[in-house]
């Protein structure tokens, strides 16, 4: 395990050479040992052209690339932060939300219109993830920042999974996801319940939740 | 003659939603076809079958909306309705759960965050104690038999009074209280207060009788807090 969680707003991370870990720049809180940090221009992996999708996509958060030996502390404004292990799925997450992770895993970039549509980008807007989110794939570890704490719940085909779109994080898996609307006449003349929105994840996988409506 | 049941019949058949909590922060309710009131915009996430509907605090009826209009005690409530589980969550505040049977339990509006179909809420007069609260004039009150839910920021301690032990308390650090018990208002202004040197406890609450007071590990901003 290369993250593990000191407390609920802290991680320590083991840096071995040879391995890269890539966090959010500024997050670093205290090391031990031989560790350089060194900015990453480019905003995570691949080449430029990468790193041109993401300035375009408004997905490129400053992050740094960390190497050496030794043991390093991570947090960030006092949210509180979760560790998702992966083994060979992809991870969807906003890319400000992303704390640290290991350097095994390929960082990409995903249009939401391509996943429903005309649907998918108004879910993105009124989601507040944007146009675009950040995938992560492969096997390693992760750790996703978030206000309040973090439970999983899992998605099975049976079962499918609504959200509110303020209080999703993440979700990995082979997943399908869908804003559905319950707006009614009550919504119109400003009577709604404020939960008109909803992000319906269907399919196998598991979505994470924070314990709170507010965005970081 | 068989066995008198030692529950009333309506109980076994009515079906009552499950609260528990998930972690300190979230709370979870299995339902199966029954409501629950909850704050609105408070769902995070629910699988099965849920529909929302916007309900109005202060009581039911015409009665109900000119109280809300007049005391400004309007805590908007959402009625759930479903099969499956919801989940609610209030700011990654912390939550209690509370089982009333059959007493009031008095709570300030924007510390509940969820209640089962069975209790009833209502609005009352709190007077200059309330102002000093920081929350008004008005307080929610919660009746009936069922669980509630109350949030708190920071993990709250439940404190008992009873007729030997009376309890006072800061204004700010009150969100709830249950059973029979009586409150008077306190201050503590001397001339000390007045001339700036006061020591941030000017006024106080205190509760005596017999019942349960809910504090939080944290003060609202209240008038008294700064004299």
């Amino acid at each position: 395990m290369t993250f593990r969680e000191i407390n609920s707003k802290m991680v320590e991370a083991t840096v071995v050479p040879g391995q890269r870990l890539f966090s959010q720049r500024g997050a670093m809180l205290a090391y031990r040992g031989e560790v350089s940090f060194t900015p990453n221009m480019q905003g995570g992996q691949g080449g430029v052209m990468s790193m041109i999708g993401r300035r375009l996509a408004n997905e490129d958060t400053p992050l740094m690339s960390v190497e050496g030996s030794g043991t390093v502390l991570f947090g960030h404004g006092g949210h509180h932060v979760h560790v998702i292990q992966l083994t060979g799925d992809t991870l969807c997450v906003e890319a400000d939300r992303l704390l640290a992770f290991e350097g095994t895993l390929q960082q990409g970039t995903m249009f939401l219109g391509s996943q429903g549509g005309v649907m998918g980008m108004v879910r993105g807007q009124v989601s507040g993830q944007g146009l675009f989110t950040t995938t992560l794939k492969g096997h390693g570890a992760v750790a996703v920042m978030a206000h309040g704490g973090v439970f999983e719940i899992p998605i099975t085909p049976q079962r499918p999974i609504h959200v509110d779109p303020q209080a999703y994080v993440a979700h990995h898996g082979d997943v399908r996801n869908k804003l559905s609307t319950a707006l009614g006449w009550r919504d119109m003349v400003g009577r709604g319940s404020g939960e008109a929105f909803q992000l319906e994840l269907s399919g196998s996988g598991a979505v994470f939740v924070q314990a709170s409506e507010e965005k970081l | 003659m068989g066995p008198v049941p030692s529950t009333p019949a309506t109980a076994t058949f009515r079906s009552v939603a499950m609260f528990r909590l998930q972690g300190s922060k979230v709370l979870a309710v299995d339902m199966t076809g029954d409501a629950v009131k909850a704050k609105n915009g408070s769902m995070v996430a629910y699988d099965g079958q849920m529909t929302f509907k916007k309900l109005s605090g202060g009581g039911e009826g015409i009665r109900g909306m000119v109280t809300r209009r007049l005391t400004g005690e309007q805590m908007t409530v959402m009625e759930v309705t479903g099969q499956g589980t919801c989940w609610f969550a209030d700011r990654a505040s912390e939550i209690n759960l509370v089982r009333l049977q059959g007493d009031k339990l008095y709570v300030e509006s924007s510390n509940l965050l969820a209640t089962e179909a069975g209790l009833r809420t209502g609005t009352s007069f709190t007077g200059l104690r309330g102002a000093t609260q920081g929350n008004g004039l008005f307080t929610t009150t919660v009746e009936g038999h069922g669980q509630a839910a109350l949030t708190s920021d920071g993990p709250a301690v439940v404190l008992r009074v009873s007729p030997q032990y009376p309890l006072t308390v800061d204004p700010g650090a009150y969100i709830a209280h249950q059973g029979n018990v009586r409150q008077s208002f306190q201050s503590g202004v001397t001339f000390r207060t007045l001339l700036g040197e006061g020591g941030g406890e000017a006024f106080q609450i205190r509760f005596e009788g017999d019942g349960l007071v809910y504090v939080q590990p944290s003060e609202r901003n209240t008038i008294a807090g700064d004299v």
